[in-house]
Order: C-alpha cells, then structure tokens, then sequence
C-alpha cells in the first residue's frame, strides 16, 4: 500500500512541476511575484524544479502521507507561499492520479469481463465455460484454487464442472458435503468466508483463504465458484465483486448452453419422429414408389410427381372371398386377410416386387424389372397357399383359392389427390388390363394367367409351362389380346395332369380355332375327364359343344367377346 | 530529442485512460500527448511528428480513417506509426483501416498491459 501511494506521489510532484502546465505556469508567475527563486529535489535528489545554488537558504521536506517526497528549497521565507502552492496542487494532482489509477484497474476490468464473454459466448459446452471462467478468475483474482460446482435438482447432487489447483479427495469431499454446498447454492448469495469457518464447510479445507460466489440465472442458482488460496491472504470486497460478476456471465453462458443443447436435444427428437414417420410411411408408400419418382423420402413428394415406366402389373384376388368370409365375424375376416398379405407380402418383395395397394380381398403388386420377376412370385404364391390350405384342411376349414392375373407395359406412376391429401397412383392402360386378366383367370379357371406381352417379357420362359388360351377382346378394347395360362402354380396333381396332356391340349386349341370344333369338343373332353379339376378345358369342350350348332362367321378367330368387367 | 505518443479521442475520459495506461512511458522521457478531434490531430501531428499515434476511428470534425490517410497518404509521414483505436464489434473496419495506411489495429475496450507493451516496443525501435 505504501508502496503504491509512494510512487503515485512521486509522480503526482513530477507532474506538478513538469508536466501541468497550469500548475507550472502558476508557480512561475508566483516566484516572480515573490521575487523568490526555488529548488524542488525529490527523494532521490533528483533536480525537479530550478537549479541547485548556494543561495536557497529556506529549506522545508515536502511530506505527505506520512512520505518523505523531497526538499523545498528558496532564497528567502517568501518560498513558504510557493511551497503551500505546491501542496495544494500536489494533493490535487494526488487525488486526480488515484482516481485515475482506480478508474484504470476498473476499466481493466471491464476489459476482461468483455473478452470473458466473447469468449465464453462461443462455447456451447458447459465445462468449458466453467473452465474459461476459473482460468480467468484465477488470473485477476490471485487465487490458487478454484472449484466450479453445479446443482442438479433433478438428482439432488452437487458435482464438480472444473476446477483447478491441487484439490485431493474433492471429489469425495464434494459428495461428503452434497448438503452443505446445496444449501451454499441455493441460498444464491457470494461471501468471503472467515478462515476459522473454512473447516467446517467447504470442500476445500486446506485452503487458509476462500470465497465464493453463486450462479444465478434470474431465480435461479444453477451452481457456484470456489476461490481460494493456500496461503494466508485476506480476500477483498473488490475481488469478490469482480467474482459475482465473473459467475453471473458464467451463468448465463450455462443456461445458453443448456438451451442451445436442450434445442438440439428436440430438434434431434424431432429428425427421430420425422424418420419414424417415414418409416410407417414407407410401408403406405413403398420406398420402390417413391425411387422410381426419384424421391428419397415421402417428405419430399410433391403432387404432381410424375415418372413413367415399364413394368409388369400383377393383380391377386381371393376367389369366392364372400363364401369364405360369410363364415367369419368382421375381425376374423380381418386378421384372415390380414395373414393372406402377411404370407404374400414376403413372396413379392423377394421378387424385386412390391405391393402397391391393397384391395380388401387381394392387391396390386408392381414388378419394375418384368415379368420374370413377377410370374416366379406368382408361381410360388401359389406355392404357398398349397402349403396354406393344407393347414386350413387339417383344421376343418375350406381351402382358398387365389386368382393371379398380370400384364405388362408402361404406366405412369405419380402422386395424386390435392394439397391436403396425396395418394400413390398409377395411371395406365396395363393396370386396368391386368385387372381384367385377373378377372378372367375366374372364367378360365386358371391359377395364373398372363398376357402375350407378358410371356414375350419373360428372360427364361423356359422355366415355366404354358397352355395358349388364344385371343380374347375385353370390354370397351378395340384389339383383342392373346392369353397365357402358366401352370406352374396349380396343385401337383393338376400341375402332372397339365403338362402330361399339354401336347393334346395345343392339339385341342388348333382344332377349336380351326373350326373343327366337334374333333374339339372330343379332345377337351379326354383331357378333362382325366382330371375334373381342370376347368380350363371344361369351359372349351363347352364352347367347342356349343359352337357345332352354331352358323360360324367367315372371318371368325375364336376371339373370346368378354361383355362384363 | 523527446520521444511523443500522441492519444487522439474525443472522449475525455478515453484520454485519460490512455494517458494513465501509458504514465510509465514518462519516466523513461516520453512526452505523451493529447488531442480531441481529427482536425486537432493532424495539426499536433504535423507539427510535432510524434513517433506514436493513437488514433480513435469514430470521431466528429474528420474521423480517425481520414486523418490516417492525410497523414500517411498526403503528409507520407511514414515514420509516424498510427493504432486505429475501434470499438469491439465494429472490427469491419479494420481492413479499410490498413487500408488507409493504419500501422495496427486495437479494439476498445483495450487490455492496458497489451497497449502499455506495444507502446514500449514502438517507442523502443
């Protein structure tokens, strides 16, 4: 202190005497006046006013503060007058230095306060800010050790954010003393603690000075900073002002930070929900849908997307689903739809397929790579559905049969609706024909039937065995189309009898279209008496019957008029 | 001859912290002086070439930007060293600064040890 108030009134003289140019001015006009010429030396004898001569006879010791500052010297009494003068300007000047001198230690303040929080406004980690903030306490703050502790009223528990200097067992000590610092915290106030209580309460105990401070956001104590020194010192009020203000930014760095990640935290959870959204979604919507509108999430679908495509359209329905369904309560009839899907759901996918929508009673199913792809899932959908049925007989129940009808071209699948409400939609001619093939695999009484562009898709049709249904002309269709029947998926019994008579079959056709439809009716005959099941050429032996009475058009082609739907 | 930092600031009390900030430059025989506008400044700068300037950017009468450039552009006092003093916040003026021939750049609030330092090592080469 004295050392402080010594060097400031040094400076105080020089500046009285060398500096001021009031003051300098003052004196000088004063000794001419007085007609006095004067000497000031300060402590070091160093020259601050006037030159040294034989004739400064007066001699007074400039003291303040109890400070010896120099001497005074003058050629007569008169010099008294010039030595009050510069008194009062050096008491003056002393006063404008130490302000001066405060407002300077303030403004260093100020300055780091500014950089803490430049600082500590760029971290979004709480234990960063904790360390900052003590790293920066320590540094204006003479302290050794430093402790930032956090309450977490969640979990009743005081823990240590950072700290530094040598703290052995603080961890243990903090547990220990999760009480005491809780009720430290929440009182929310900022103490010097007097070194005869440091024992008792704090963390810290070897320490001779401590002091803390509290932070609070509004109401809230979040936690608090410990300082202290391991050497006997007194912290002052200053100090622990310039704590408070230190942890108040701290503070509010926290909660920034605990905002900032409680945001991320939901905006996180929102992403998660989104996704799972998708998810769901994704089973409305296939995923395959929506890649081939080159959209890699239903979010990003918008009405009106649009892509066209080849593809290979097969529609299944369950036959007689009503006489099946009559047996059943609305839920049984449900969960029995329920377990179809689930079986052919797998089947399709395997396929490179996937199933568009659901009809109540069967589906639509897209096959993007052909017919292939799509005849070989059907084939093994009827596979198992044998498998299927042969359970359902074992438990007394009737057997269900699936009618697969497909066709192939292009179609343009899109997003329809309006704003409110978008739908996956297909619009094509192939859909509707496949419809109808489906359909008529009933008339035929087929398992699967397909269309010529179909088989002239197929990579390997030679995996397959096929009887030629001939044309058909569907309802409100200018051209007629050739039919296939695959029967690859029908019963081992009826699939043997097929093939076995699938040369006499073709022989059948030839005569029928032929016009030869007695010889017909005979052949179809032999194949259907050899297996019943066969309902194919039960429906040409009645048509070929039918046909021997008929008068027959020149031009007639066995072209199948379908009038119905 | 006399060494001479020159603190340009409108506001007093920046003055004086400056001023403060750089009492010890005294003792070793630096004459720190003081001026209140830009106008003010280039007056005391072209009279008595401090080797130091500390130079506020926001000033009325001729702004701190335009006194750097008379001096160092029109003057070419090149061996006067100029600091742009700025407030934190408004460090996109320090392109233009150097721009204008500025020497160096500070912010205010400034450390007084950091421009206490830098006024040494100035003063000293």
């Amino acid at each position: 202190m004295n050392q402080k108030s010594n060097s400031l009134w040094t400076r105080a003289l020089k500046n009285v005497l060398q500096k001021d140019k009031e003051s300098i001015s003052l004196l000088a006009q004063s000794a001419a006046l007085l007609k006095v010429d004067f000497l000031v030396v300060d402590a070091t004898n160093r020259v601050l006013w006037g030159t040294v001569s034989k004739e400064h006879t007066y001699s007074v010791e400039i003291i303040c503060d109890s400070l010896s500052l120099g001497i005074f010297k003058s050629t007569t009494k008169a010099g008294k007058y010039i030595f009050d003068l510069i008194k009062i300007f050096l008491s003056k000047e002393f006063e404008k230095k130490s302000i001066g001198k405060e407002v300077l230690s303030l403004y260093r303040e100020i300055n780091m306060i500014y950089d803490l929080s430049e600082m500590i406004s760029e971290k979004i980690d709480t234990i960063s800010i904790a360390e900052i903030a003590l790293r920066e306490s320590s540094q204006i703050i003479g302290s050794t050790h430093g402790l930032f502790l956090m309450y977490d009223p969640d979990e009743d528990k005081v823990t240590e954010l950072a700290s530094f200097g040598d703290n052995p067992n603080s961890q243990k000590n903090i547990k220990d003393q999760n009480e005491v610092l809780k009720a430290l915290i929440l009182r929310g106030s900022a103490a010097i603690v007097p070194e005869n209580r440091i024992k008792d309460n704090l963390p810290i105990q070897h320490l001779k000075a401590v002091m803390y401070a509290p932070l609070k956001v509004k109401h809230r104590t979040l936690g608090m900073v410990i300082l202290g020194h391991e050497e006997k010192k007194e912290f002052t009020a200053a100090e622990l002002k310039l704590l408070t203000t230190i942890t108040l930014q701290s503070a509010s760095a926290i909660e920034s930070a605990h905002l900032y990640q409680k945001g991320l935290k939901e905006a996180n959870d929102r992403e998660e929900a989104i996704r799972e959204i998708h998810e769901v979604s994704q089973k409305f919507v296939p995923s395959e849908f929506l890649k081939s509108l080159g959209k890699d999430n239903i979010t990003e679908v918008r009405l009106g997307d649009l892509v066209e495509r080849e593809v290979t359209v097969v529609f299944a329905d369950i036959r007689e689903f009503t006489a099946v369904s009559e047996k059943m309560s609305p839920k049984e009839n449900f969960l029995f739809v329920n377990a179809f899907n689930n079986k052919m759901g797998p089947i399709i996918r395997k396929n490179n397929g996937f199933i568009l929508q659901y009809l109540g009673d069967g589906f639509m199913a897209l096959f993007p790579k052909g017919s292939q792809n799509a005849i070989t899932a059907s084939v093994e959908m009827q596979k198992e559905l044998h498998d299927y049925n042969t359970e359902r007989k074992a438990k007394s129940r009737l057997p269900i049969k699936v009618g697969v009808g497909m066709q192939n071209g292009k179609l343009i699948m899109g997003i329809t609706g309006d704003i409110k409400r978008l739908d996956a939609a297909i619009i094509s001619d192939t859909v509707n024909t496949a419809a109808r093939v489906e359909g008529l695999s009933k008339h035929y009484g087929t398992s699967i039937l397909l269309t010529k562009e179909c088989k002239d898709d197929l990579t390997h049709p030679d995996e397959f065995d096929f009887r030629y249904l001939g044309p058909v002309q569907l309802k409100g269709k200018q051209n007629s189309i050739d039919l296939y029947e695959c029967i690859n998926g029908d019963t081992e019994l009826l699939f043997n009898h097929k093939l076995n008579t699938l040369s006499t079959f073709n022989e059948a056709m030839n005569l029928f279209f032929n016009k030869e439809f007695a010889m017909a009716a005979v052949t179809f005959q032999q194949i259907f008496k050899m297996n019943t099941d066969d309902q194919t050429s039960k429906l040409f032996l009645n048509k070929s019957a039918h046909l021997i009475t008929q008068e027959i058009e020149e031009n007639w082609k066995g072209v199948e008029l379908m009038n119905t739907k | 001859m006399n060494k001479k930092v020159l603190i340009v600031d409108d506001e007093p009390h920046i003055r004086m912290l400056i001023e403060q900030t750089l009492e010890d430059l005294e003792d070793e025989g630096v004459e720190l002086l003081m001026a209140e506008n830009g106008e003010q400044a280039l007056q005391i700068i072209e009279k008595e070439r401090p080797n130091l300037v500390f130079l506020d950017v926001m000033m009325p009468k001729m702004n701190g930007m335009e006194v750097c450039q008379k001096v160092k552009k029109e003057l070419h006092l090149t061996e006067v060293y100029i600091i742009l003093l700025t407030a934190k916040g408004q460090e996109v003026d320090r392109q233009k600064g150097l721009d204008m021939g500025a020497d160096k750049y500070m912010t205010k609030p400034f450390d007084p040890d950091e421009m206490l330092a830098i006024a040494e090592e100035i003063i000293n080469s």
